[in-house]
């Protein structure tokens, strides 16, 4: 049992929940690509990780294994962002829903107002009709 | 209707909201939107008592998202002319008059009210005069001339300006960064002398604690406007 065991089992592991998760409509495509991304990265790399040793060479790093860690760090630097760039969207599309409510609401409102004075006009006329 | 459209955004000021809109209705032909923002006191009725048409956005939006709900009612209503008036009474609508006749004499597209163009009595604290100096600093490179007062909320716009905040409104503390977005869309801001009273209610948002995030954040929008260019390509619209 070595650390690509570890990494290996945990990408294909990793892998089933994602898909899971996008099989049962819980987490959308366009979001999930970044983890699809990064769990088959992690886990060709560490089945073949005889790959992983002349290209920590060329890096400099005297550890391969640190180089898989690295890897999956600047993944979830790449999600981390996508998701902040995601909730600002959905920030400014509810600010946008909440200000469109509360128009048609005032119009409501107004609508109901001016509806209710018509309709106390025509029952004056009516008993003015009748008078 | 008017052609003028003031825009009082609102959170829990039911001690002040009414004196204001009296006050308002008194000194200039106006139309008077409330925007309560989230309030959980009597603002709104309050509001509607007075004879303002009160928007009750469901939850609170912070500032910006308040001013740019009427901004977008200005704009569907077509009005021709919209004014910013705060809700705690430190505004004085005596200036209101004056200040719409610059604004439809065309002398700018925006009528800055400030309380430092010309001496009038208002007084503020050490550090809010540092940050303000500081602030009007940075927007002084930005938009290449001087302008005093460029936190003040008394502010009367066009109809250009209307249809750029009804696209664009800075989410929170939009006062300074709006400056610098009007500069970039070759609009002009005349700056004029009003009295700024205590405000009747209520506490400025702005505490202390909130003050650093307030300078870095402000800052940090000037900077970003001015790496914005207008008609260049990309996704930027406003």
């Amino acid at each position: 049992m070595n650390v690509f065991v570890i990494v290996a089992l945990f990408a294909v592991f990793f892998l089933i929940i994602v898909t899971d998760l996008m099989r049962r409509r819980v987490l959308m495509e366009q979001y999930s690509l970044f983890w699809l991304g990064m769990g088959l990265v992690l886990l060709i790399l560490s089945v073949f990780h005889q790959w992983l040793n002349p290209l920590a060479d060329l890096l400099h790093i005297a550890y391969p294994p640190s180089l898989l860690f690295l890897i999956g760090f600047l993944f979830l630097f790449g999600i981390m962002l996508h998701l902040t760039v995601v909730l600002t969207r959905l920030t400014l599309r509810s600010i946008r829903l909440v200000q469109e409510l509360g128009m048609t609401k005032a119009e409501m409102v107004q609508m109901q107002e001016k509806i209710m004075f018509l309709e106390g006009n025509q029952h004056d006329n009516k008993t003015i009709e009748r008078a | 209707m008017n052609d003028a459209l003031v825009i009082i955004p609102a959170l829990n000021e039911e001690k002040s909201v009414g004196d204001v809109i009296a006050m308002i209705k008194r000194a200039a032909p106006v139309d008077i939107v409330v925007i309560s923002d989230g309030s959980t006191d009597r603002t709104a009725a309050v509001a509607r008592q007075a004879g303002a048409f009160v928007i009750e956005l469901p939850m609170n939006l912070g500032i910006g998202g308040a001013m740019q709900t009427g901004y977008l009612h200005a704009h569907r209503l077509g009005y021709q002319y919209a004014i910013q008036i705060d809700a705690d009474g430190q505004h004085d609508p005596a200036d209101l008059p004056r200040m719409l006749e610059h604004a439809r004499n065309d002398e700018g597209d925006m009528v800055l009210g400030s309380r430092y163009v010309e001496k009038t009595s208002y007084r503020s604290s050490a550090s809010r005069r540092i940050g303000m100096v500081l602030l009007a600093t940075l927007v002084r490179i930005a938009v290449g001339y001087p302008i005093y007062d460029t936190t003040s909320g008394y502010r009367v716009v066009n109809r250009r300006v209307i249809e750029l905040f009804s696209r664009y409104y800075p989410i929170d503390y939009p006062e300074v960064e709006v400056l610098v977005l009007l500069h970039r869309h070759k609009l002009r801001i005349l700056e004029v002398a009003v009295e700024m009273k205590e405000r009747q209610a209520g506490v400025s948002s702005i505490t202390m604690v909130k003050s650093a995030y307030y300078m870095l954040k402000v800052s940090l929008a000037i900077i970003l406007e001015m790496l914005r260019k207008t008609s260049g390509k990309g996704r930027l619209r406003t």
